[in-house]
Formats: structure tokens, sequence, C-alpha cells
């Protein structure tokens, strides 16, 4: 890091995180309110309270800084509310609807559920123009294109005011000239409108998936482009001396321009950084297998990265919309502190999905809520302070609390209170290790073979019962846990993700060269684009990954490999290593069987230089730091004891806390159970490990 | 509201557990999964069963599996009991042992704790071909069971641990595409052992005990909510009659009534069909309770977990042995899990719908599809599937809502997934020029059934063989609360053989050869409505017709909505309300 800063804004549904790094080792955490109205707002309100607290002004961090990096949730947004932009789809003639029919099914857990809604259509059937062409499945042209189709789509365009257009055709990944030149003709006769090409855009085998992710791209481009026009501009007129890097949803940045051509990478990119932050912040100890696990108000984000590298998702249903493109995998549960505890019609007790928000919130927020919820039941255990959350700017009311668990949980199953409150703890905390299985079990990864990385405002509580639930024995928890997503945007890469079909079977001669000769072309131009961009060479890294299967099956495993040269025997290797991946997932492999590749990717990096680690003086004996002590419940009984609780902020390094015991930080509160003991590390994280594990 | 006996804290943590499991057995098989019948479309199921065995959860499947393996289970422990052992697998398909019919392929896996049998899973999945004279098992000329293809009694596929490889080979051996099959079986035996994990898992965490002890419960309290929902309905006998149209066998329609009797909080479901006929639509006892069920199901409207409790309280009778909905030996039976199931199911809905008028679901549109075989020149191999995208219908409407578009048929209430039509020309040497929604398909009413489909396939350079099933070519799906379609034609199914410029439309079940250059377009139902048409709010047609989901005429005719100036979707109110007058 040259210059004097790094800045690290992430705006999530409430609060925008500001991560200041600077070159001394001082990193800071700042929160404003986010703004969806305006989400520039946000920024603008968050410098100005930096300067507030730190008397640094805007345009003296702006200027001085060498990256300022933004996470934004414009897209997604835009893409909950449905308030995208009017899109057209030009489709190949009898195709369609493939947008419409999505397969022609509907989600589990609906099916007989008479309320429940189709997906609305982000490009409705009348928006929706074929035109008469076709390309088969061997690459070649079955019908050539007739131009005036598209012509006429466009006219209808015109006429109904579309401000962004797809054009998707079935297997123009194969032979994408009739795509080509339909987008030419759009320009053409459309010059105003955003485009978005398909086999430009995500060039992978499945037309619905590529479909689908034009179209959200189209929804999605014309919002991001004015978002990144007015940051830009607005960091220009601070003196920033590069670029804004946008955070992208595979887990990398990106300049302003790919944001708003690509806009589909921006739309879950705020929990995305969080592998890259919990490597970051677990390197002192060289551990690279970490699950991070993300509870705010509402929802649960779960990450995973395994032997230093995050589960990316590719082809999944996103807010009901399927999307193709490399993501890094989130498992988002409805389990927050908002959470609303209930009894379902079977008479069973149950945590969300459903949450009380920020209004009126828990019940203990006194502001007329009646549900008890997550935070009002650890309230009752005694794991938060009632003086309130955010430095005490929220004072909690414990009265409201116990009523409304009384009422709702405890009266109903004949429990007390404080039986109920913890029973209440336990199945938010079960919520989330079966959501945590979805990310490691069904990966065919043993969840003992990780620690558990706490992010979040609301996780801390929560933290070490998750480690114990799932058999984890070790946990970290940084001090800027509750922004982890901003310190994991300051710390991330440039990323871009270039991707070629390949239906190659793997039974016959030259399968190795034609692949080699894929991933050179990939490769070439994804140098090239980050060369442009800034980046020497020794700056540049390469991951390749193949989507395999035997022939026959439909889903794939994507194996990984390093950019070494694919000759017959390395490809013999790789055979072997889906095996073993297969037999991972699904106890059983099939070695006599033909393997055949359908996708490949190349992820492309550009390193960026690290800002300076945090670091945290050495402490005098966790003693020093104790506040006091609360009646809190650890077990099943609800019987309860008094526990020591401890300031975060009067620990230094080195210091070390036996549970049961609580250490609030500024923006989080921890809850070290019975048998844990923390110790603060020099880069102001705290180790957590379970006694005698 | 229930007090549990157990913990109710260790109960919810227990459900969601066994949920877990159920959903990572579900996920081993779609994405290990040979056959596209399976990994592309779902047509499986998975369940998890105690020793009784009783079944303690049902995966969120296809519902025509739903009921049929309650009785496939019990006969399987039964068939062996005495000699069960820890890494015995078994394998069975035989409908006279409660199968549905017999490529639906079902592996029971025996759960062993601490040297005791304690738990079953179970799979269920529907295999490309399972041998016999027709490539995928559907053979419209079948008039005994032995025309269909193998049929499997409780059979050891594993034992003890070791596979019976001479067994596997010789079952093999008898289908086509080989591979395939083999990869399913595969699929199917992972998926089991994915199950017996997770479960053995819980156990070393709770305890045997505790588990059995909570699962129970879990099983008195479906039982509970299902008793409850029933109790709500006035005590009485209410029937519903559907007709069963004549789709080639040349007996003319039937009708399937189903009588309930609700006394209390329990009910009585019997069902009376016509003798079984020398065709492939009877269904054996096992195969109708999954139609009762799902008829039962659109009434209930339960939200999971799905368990054998729901059903203590409902009795069946499915008609003296013989008849169409309680098929004997040798009767054919390929086409049972649709027709006549939803047949059956429409007759059970109906009943329900006179005892409860305003909570029951229209129709669904019923499935009429193909199947395709022949040879792939691209790797010199044979190939046979049946296609899922060829049976997508519309769902029928709600009290609530319109019908979701392409989702059915009523068999898989939306279960399943038709397959990315690249992904399916990558499999097979097919082109598929078509698939969409189809106007006016939709049944009319109040709420709107959604959309069927259409699905166009032309071979790419080889002759395919095309067999084609089930019904639903000339009785649109039935509509509830009063709903009515003036517009029959648009929203039955087909299938529309175009050969040298000429289109023949095909409404009976055959085999057909098509070459390169001919194209067939097989077009699914829609379906039903809910609610009077006339009544259907004026901007919801309009929007419809906007759509090209309603045409003009279908706006007149089905909706009573005339339009002043079409192109600009003007209506004319006075020409409306004259019109909807008409049938007030």
């Amino acid at each position: 890091m040259q210059n004097q800063y790094r800045l690290g804004i992430d705006a999530g549904g409430t609060f925008t995180d500001f991560i200041l790094a600077d070159r001394k080792g001082d990193v800071r955490i700042f929160k404003a309110l986010s703004t969806p109205q305006d989400p520039t707002l946000a920024i603008r309100n968050g410098l100005k309270l930096i300067e507030e607290e730190t008397g640094i002004s805007a345009t003296e961090i702006v200027s001085n800084a060498d990256l300022c990096i933004n996470g934004t949730t414009v897209g997604l947004n835009a893409l909950i509310q449905h308030k995208g932009a009017k899109a057209g789809l030009i489709a190949t003639k009898g195709h369609e609807d493939s947008i419409e029919i999505r397969l022609g099914h509907k989600e589990d857990g609906y099916r007989y559920d008479p309320e429940y809604p189709p997906a609305t259509m982000l490009v409705p059937r009348y928006l929706r123009r074929g035109v008469s062409e076709r390309v088969i499945s061997t690459g070649a042209v079955h019908t050539s294109m007739n131009e005036e189709d598209v012509r006429e789509a466009c006219r209808h365009f015109l006429r109904e005011g579309v401000d962004s257009v797809a054009i998707s055709f079935v297997w123009s990944v194969l032979h994408p000239d009739h795509e080509l030149r339909a987008a030419e003709i759009v320009r053409e006769m459309m010059p105003h409108v955003r485009l978005t090409v398909g086999s430009q855009l995500y060039p992978q085998v499945r037309e619905y998936t590529r479909t689908s992710t034009a179209i959200v791209n189209a929804y999605l481009a014309p919002i991001l482009t004015r978002y990144v026009e007015a940051v830009d501009g607005y960091f220009r007129s601070l003196g920033a001396k590069n670029p804004v890097r946008y955070f992208q949803s595979n887990g990398g940045l990106a300049v302003g321009s790919v944001v708003s051509d690509q806009s589909v990478y921006a739309i879950n990119s705020g929990p995305a950084s969080a592998p890259q932050a919990a490597l970051y912040i677990a390197e002192p100890w060289g551990l690279k297998n970490i699950i991070t696990v993300d509870m705010g108000g509402t929802s649960f984000d779960i990450t995973l990265t395994r032997d230093g590298r995050a589960n990316v998702s590719k082809n999944i249903d996103f807010l009901r919309y399927r999307i193709g493109i490399p993501m890094i995998q989130v498992e988002t549960l409805g389990a927050g502190g908002g959470s609303i505890g209930w009894i379902d019609a079977m008479g069973l007790m149950q945590m969300g999905p459903q949450s009380a928000g920020s209004e009126p919130g828990p019940a203990a927020y006194d502001q007329g809520g009646t549900q008890p919820t997550t935070t009002d039941a650890n309230l009752v255990l005694g794991y938060i302070n009632p003086d309130g959350l955010v430095g005490g700017r929220l004072p909690l009311n414990t009265q409201k609390a116990r009523e409304a668990i009384k009422a709702r949980i405890a009266d109903p199953l004949g429990l007390s209170v404080e039986k109920a409150a913890y029973g209440m703890f336990n199945i938010v905390n079960n919520n989330m290790v079966n959501a945590i299985r979805r990310v490691s079990v069904e990966r065919g990864y043993d969840p003992r073979d990780f620690v558990l990385n706490c992010a979040g405002g609301a996780t801390g509580a929560h933290i070490t019962a998750l480690a114990r639930e799932m058999g984890i024995t070790r946990v970290l928890i940084s001090k800027l846990a509750s922004g982890l997503c901003a310190y994991g945007q300051i710390i991330s890469d440039v990323k871009y993700n270039y991707m070629a079909p390949a239906p190659i079977r793997l039974d016959g001669v030259g399968a190795a060269q034609r692949l080699d000769g894929l991933f050179a072309g990939l490769e070439t131009k994804g140098v090239a684009d980050l060369t442009r961009d800034g980046f020497t060479q020794d700056r540049i890294s390469i991951r390749r990954s193949l989507d395999m299967r035997y022939v026959g099956q439909v889903h794939e495993c994507t194996v990984e490999i390093d950019p070494f040269a694919l000759t017959d025997d390395a490809l013999t290797k790789l055979i072997d290593a889906f095996h073993a991946r297969h037999e991972e997932l699904y106890t059983y492999s099939e070695r006599q069987s033909v393997v055949e590749i359908v996708n490949v990717e190349s992820a492309i990096w550009g390193r960026v230089d690290r800002p300076n680690r945090m670091s945290v003086a050495p402490g005098k004996g966790a003693a020093s730091a104790l506040e006091g002590t609360r009646p809190m419940i650890f077990d099943a009984g609800a019987l309860a004891q008094d526990v020591p609780v401890y300031a975060g902020a009067r620990l230094g390094a080195g210091d070390k806390i036996t549970g049961p015991a609580v250490i609030e930080e500024i923006t989080t509160t921890l809850v070290i159970e019975p048998n844990w003991q923390a110790e603060l590390h020099e880069s102001g994280v705290y180790l957590v490990d379970m006694i005698g594990a | 509201m229930s007090h549990s006996k157990v913990d109710p804290i260790t109960l919810s943590v227990v459900r969601g557990v066994l949920e877990t499991t159920q959903r990572e057995m579900t996920l081993t098989l779609e994405q290990t999964a040979r056959s596209s019948v399976f990994n592309l479309a779902h047509d499986y199921s998975t369940a998890l069963f105690n020793a009784t065995p009783e079944m303690i959860l049902q995966g969120q499947d296809i519902p025509i599996h739903l009921g049929s393996l309650i009785p496939a289970m019990k006969s399987v422990a039964k068939y062996f009991e005495g000699d069960i052992h820890d890494g015995d697998l078994i394998l069975h398909n035989d409908p006279e042992y409660g199968g549905s019919h017999i490529i639906d392929t079902c592996m029971y896996y025996p759960v062993f704790y601490q040297g005791e049998l304690v738990f079953w899973t179970v799979c269920k999945g529907h295999l490309t071909d399972i041998g016999g004279p027709v490539p995928a098992g559907y053979n419209p000329a079948a008039t005994e069971i032995y025309a269909e293809g193998l049929r499997i009694p409780p059979l050891k596929l594993w034992d003890r641990g070791k596979p019976r490889n001479d067994v596997i080979n010789l079952l093999l051996s008898n289908m086509r595409a080989r591979r395939d099959q083999q990869g399913d079986f595969n699929a199917l035996i992972g998926a089991c052992k994915v199950g017996a994990r997770a479960l053995i898992a819980l156990m070393d965490k709770y305890g045997k005990d505790m588990v059995q002890t909570c699962i129970a419960e879990l099983l008195n309290m479906a039982e509970a909510h299902m008793r409850s929902l029933i109790a709500k309905v006035p005590d009485g006998t209410y029937t519903g009659t559907a007709i069963l149209e004549d789709a080639g066998h040349g007996f003319g329609d039937f009708d399937i009534t189903a009588t309930v009797t609700i006394t209390g909080d329990s009910c009585h479901i019997a069902i009376q069909s016509p003798p079984q006929i020398p065709y492939f639509i009877n269904s054996y006892e096992g195969n109708s309770h999954s139609g009762v069920y799902l008829g039962l199901m659109m009434f209930a409207q339960l939200p999971p977990p799905y368990n054998e409790g729901l059903y203590r309280c409902v009795s069946t009778d499915m008609g003296p042995k013989g008849t169409l909905c309680n098929a004997k030996s040798p009767a054919p039976h390929m086409n049972c899990t649709t027709t006549p199931m939803e047949t059956l199911t429409d007759a059970v809905r109906l009943a329900f719908e006179q005892a409860a008028p305003d909570k029951v679901s229209a129709s669904w549109g019923h499935a009429n599809g193909c199947n395709i075989a022949g040879w792939d020149k691209r790797h010199d191999e044979e190939y046979v599937t049946m296609v899922l995208a060829s049976i997508i219908s519309g769902a029928g409407a709600t009290a609530n809502q319109d019908g979701w578009h392409a989702c059915g048929p009523e068999c898989c209430f939306g279960a399943l997934t038709s397959g990315d039509i690249e992904m399916l020309e990558h499999s097979y040497p097919i082109i598929i020029h078509r698939y969409s929604l189809m106007e006016d398909s939709g049944g009319a009413g109040r709420n709107r059934g959604g959309s069927g489909t259409c699905w166009e396939v032309e071979p790419l350079d080889t002759p395919m063989t095309l067999i084609t099933f089930g019904e639903g070519r000339r009785i649109p799906a039935m509509g509830a609360a009063g709903a009515k379609s003036a517009m029959v034609a648009p929203k039955v199914g087909s299938l529309e053989l175009t050969r040298n410029g000429k289109t023949e439309v095909i409404t009976n079940n055959v085999i057909e050869t098509i070459h390169p250059g001919e194209r067939a377009a097989n077009r699914n139902p829609g379906g039903g409505g809910f609610g009077l048409a006339f009544q259907r709010d004026i901007a919801r047609v309009v929007d419809d017709v906007r759509n090209r989901l309603v045409s003009e005429k279908g706006a007149r005719l089905d909706y009573g909505v005339v339009f002043a100036n079409f192109a600009a979707l003007e209506v004319d109110h006075q020409a409306t309300a004259a019109l909807r007058a008409t049938a007030a």
C-alpha cells in the first residue's frame, strides 16, 4: 500500500459499513444507515461521519487513497423489488417462452401452497420476440437468420419504450454469428438501449440458464450504469487518483465499465467477500479450511473456503431467477436477530424465516413489536446487554422480551420463559447448522475439518454454540467482525471469469489438445484485459475449472486445476480427480465409465497490494477489562449463573478469557460458552478454542 | 394445540435433521443419475421409514410416488421378514408388491444401529428402460404385464455388504441403454447410503431411543393435524365422478367415482371403477393410493413435512380386485401413474370440492406425452428416454390465484423439471423446434388455469421411434367453483405429425417412426380455471391478451370481453357488460 489510505464501503440492507485502513496499520470501522432510494447518499453520509469522528475530510481520504472499493446492493435491491429496466428479449423462434416455462418446475416446499405465486417475469411475454434462425447441437446452421424478424422485434420494442435488450439464441455458444449479427441490427435501430448478448455474457452450454442470465443482466444494466456513473463522478470530484473498484459476486474487484456491461456479476457482491476476509484473518495461523457465518437482522449468510479457495456456485436459482455466472457460494437462510419464534400448525416450535425487521423489530426494542425474536431470547438468556446494542445507543426492554416469549412460546408449550428462550436459541442455531450442511456436507466436506469464522453484528452471541453443534473446535472472531465484508473487499484482488462451451467426451484422441487450445484462447484475452487495466505479468494469476460428469449425467462436478499444459497424461490425472470427487460427494464412482466435459472456465486475478494488518498492543491481563457480571443461561435446564462480562476495547494482545464469559465489542457481543477459551491475538482477532479438544 | 410428550426443542431439531437427510438423498439422485427422467425431470422420490415400517418422512418429490411407497415398503419388509441383515440392499418394482409401474425402480436399504434394524432409507426412480418389446416400457399394444418389461419382486441386490453381480448383470443385460440403467442403479444405491450415513450420525448424537421417541411424536402430530382439517368438514358422504377418456383402447370412456365419507375427524375414501382392460392403463392398488392421497392433498394443501401419520385417519377401498383402479395380475399397467391416476385424483378432488367448495384447487392438465428411442450416430450408440418436456401441462387455478403455466402434469404437481433443451439435444440426436406456451390453453375462470405447452421435435439424422401415452386430448382439465371454458379445442392435448407438408392430428396412443425432415409436435393441456370466467377482472383479461395467452376470440368466448380497438387493446365496456350479462 503506497498511499496513506484505503477505503472500503459495503452497502448492506440496514447499514452501510465503512472500513478505513491507513498505512500505520490502524483499521477502523464506521457504520451509516443505508439509503436504498439514493445509494450514493449513504456514502456521503458515511464520509461525513468519518470526518466528525476522526477530523479527516472526505477529500483528504479519497485524494490520498490508493483504492476506494464499493460493494453495492443496488442490483440486488432492484431484483428483489422488481424495479429493473423495461427490457426486451430476442430469442430463437419457438423458444421465446423457455424463460417463463422455467423448466416446468415449482420450487420445493411450496408444492401444495395455493398462495405461492409464480416468479414475476422480468421480461413479460409481449416483450419476448422470436427470430427465425437455428443452430444445432453440432454447431452447424440448420436455418439461417431472418434479419427482418430482428428488425420487426426492434420496431416493436421502440413502440413499447424498451430501454434494454437481451439477445439469446439456441446453441449460440457453438456458433455466435447469428447473435452477433442481430446485435448489429439492434445497435443500428436502437442506438440508445443497453444490449446484452447471451453468447458473450455467458458462453456456456444450457439455453435456459444463458437466456435467464442475459435477461437478469439486461434488467439491471441501465440501473447499475447510472449508479456507477454517480459514484465514479462523486469520487472523481473528491480527487480520487484511481477509478473506484466495485466488488463482484465472483469474489473479486472490477472497474465500473465492467459492472455496467456485466451487471449480473454485481448481484450479490456483499457477502461474496467473506471468504477473502476469512483467509486474511486466519493467515497468522495458516488456516485454510474456514466456514464463515454472518448473521444480521433478517438473514444468515454462510460461505466456505477449503484449501484456501472459496466454494463457487454456477447455474443456481437466485431470488427465483436462474443465474449461470460463477458466484461465490453464499447460502442464505432467513435467520437473524429479528427472526420470529412461532408454533406451526402441527404444534412444532419454529424460528423464522419471518422477521420482525427493524420496525417494529424485536419485542425488546419496545417499538410495538409483540412477536418474540432471536434477540429477545438472547436478552432473556443474559447474553446481550440490556443497556443496548451499538454502543448503548439502542436500549433493550427485557420485560417486553419476556412477555412476548411467554405469550407466544412458553405458555402454549407449557415451558418456563427461560426454557422457551433457550429453546428458541437452540432452534435458530439448528436451522443455521442445517444450512451450514448445505455448503459443507452436501459438497462432500466434513465440517469438523474446518474452523468457524464469525462475521456480522448478531453472530457473536451464537458462534460458540454453532461450533459446538457442528463439532468444530476452533473459532475466529475479528474485532472487525461486524464489518467483515467491507474488510474483505479492501484486501481483495481484481478478478474476471472467462468461459467457453466444451461439449467433449474424454474417450477419443485429441481431447487434451482441444481443451488446451480453448484455455489458451480464454487466457490470452484475460491477460490482455488485465494488462490494459495496469497489471504486470507477475501480478496475474490463473485458475482453470472444468465441469465434468459421466456421460449421461446432467449435473457436473466442477474440477479446478492450475494452468499446466493439458497433455494426455495430465488429462488422465484429471479424470482420476473427477472420480475421487464424485466418490467424496456421492459415496461411489464409476471408474469404467466415460467422462465428458461440458463447459470450461478460467478465472483470472490481478493481484492488488494488501493494506497493513490491524495491530493490537499487548494486554495487561483480562482482569483489567472486567466490567462486572450478568446472570446467564447455558443449558436446557435453564438455571442462571453469574457470568463475567469483559470490555473488548480494554483487552490487549495475549489476554485470555475462559468461558462462560461475554466480551462486549462496540458493534458486537461475543458469547464464550463454558468449555471454550478465547485469546486476543495481536492482529485483532480472538482465537477461541474448545478446551481439551 | 397438542402438548408434546417429549422435549419440544429436541423434537424440532430432529425434524430438521430428518428433512436435511432426505434432501441430501434427493440431491445425490439428481446429481448422479443418468437417465434424463431422473436427473433432468426429478422423476424420483426418497423416503425414510422406521423399523415398523412406517413412513417417517416423504420427500417433497413426485406425488405419484407419495402413496405407493407406503404399501411397497411394507410388502418388501414382509417378504424378507427374519432375513434382513446389515449391508443388504433390496430392489423391487413389481406392482403386485405395492409398486407403481415396473419402470419405477425402488431400492430399500435397511439401516442398522448397534446390531438392530432401526430405519430404512428408500429411493424410487423412473428408469428410461426396463426391457420388454417396446423401448422405454410404454407399450400401447400390451395386453398383459409380461409384454411391458421386467417384473422384479423383492430381490436382494446386495447381500450383507456384497453386491450380487450375477443378478445385477442379468437385470442390466435385459435393458436397453445399459450404461444409463447401470448409472441409475448406482445413483439409487448412493442416495440410500447417503441417507443412512446421516441417520446414524443423528442417533450417535441424540441416542437411538430419543430419536425414535421424537419420530413417534412427529407421526402423532401429523395425524392430529390431518384430523383437525377433516373435523372442520361437515360429516356426510360426498361423491365425485370424473370421466376417463378412451385414448385408443376402443372400449369407450369410463367413469371413475370417489365416495368420501367424513365421520368426525376421520374419512373413508372408496373408489369405484370399471373392470380392468387389456390395455396399459390399469392401476394396481399401491399406485391407486398415490392418486387418492394426491386428491386428498389438493384439499388439505399442507406444508411439509409429510409422514404416514397424515393418513392414519384415512381409510381407503380401491374397489373389487380386478377393476381398473385395483388391478390384478397380469393386467398391463405401464401408463398407470398418469392414466388413470390423474382421473382418479380428479374424482377424489371433486368429492372433496363438494365437501369444502372454496378450498379445493382446480384440476391440472393431464399428462399426454411421448417416449423416444433410436440410434445416435454421433456416438454410435443406442438411446431411449421418456421426454418429460413433452408432458408439461398447465396447473389448476386456486381460490387465490391463476394456475402456474407449464407446471404440470397433475400427477407430478410441479415436482418434475423438463430439462434444458440444449442438454436434451446434446444427449439425444434430436432438434427441438418449439417449446412454448399456447394461446387460449389455460382453462377459463375467475382465476385462469395455467397455460399448457407445445413440444415439437425432429430427429437429427436417423429415424426415431416415438411412443405416445396418456390422455387429456379430448376432455379439458376440470375447473373448480363453477369454472368452465367455452373454447375447448385449444385447452386439450394432441400429437401433430407433419410429413411431406401434410399435418395429421393424432389423439390415440401410438407407436410411430419419424424420419429426419418430419416433425412431431406434442401439445399438452392447460390447467382448469377457478370460479366463473365472466367474473374475471377485465384488466387481467386484457393483460392476458397483451401477452398472447388469450386471443381476441378467447377473450370474447371464454371471458365475455369485447374489444373496441383490438390493436390498441381498448375494451368496449358497453358490449362487454352486455355480453357478460347474458351469462348471469
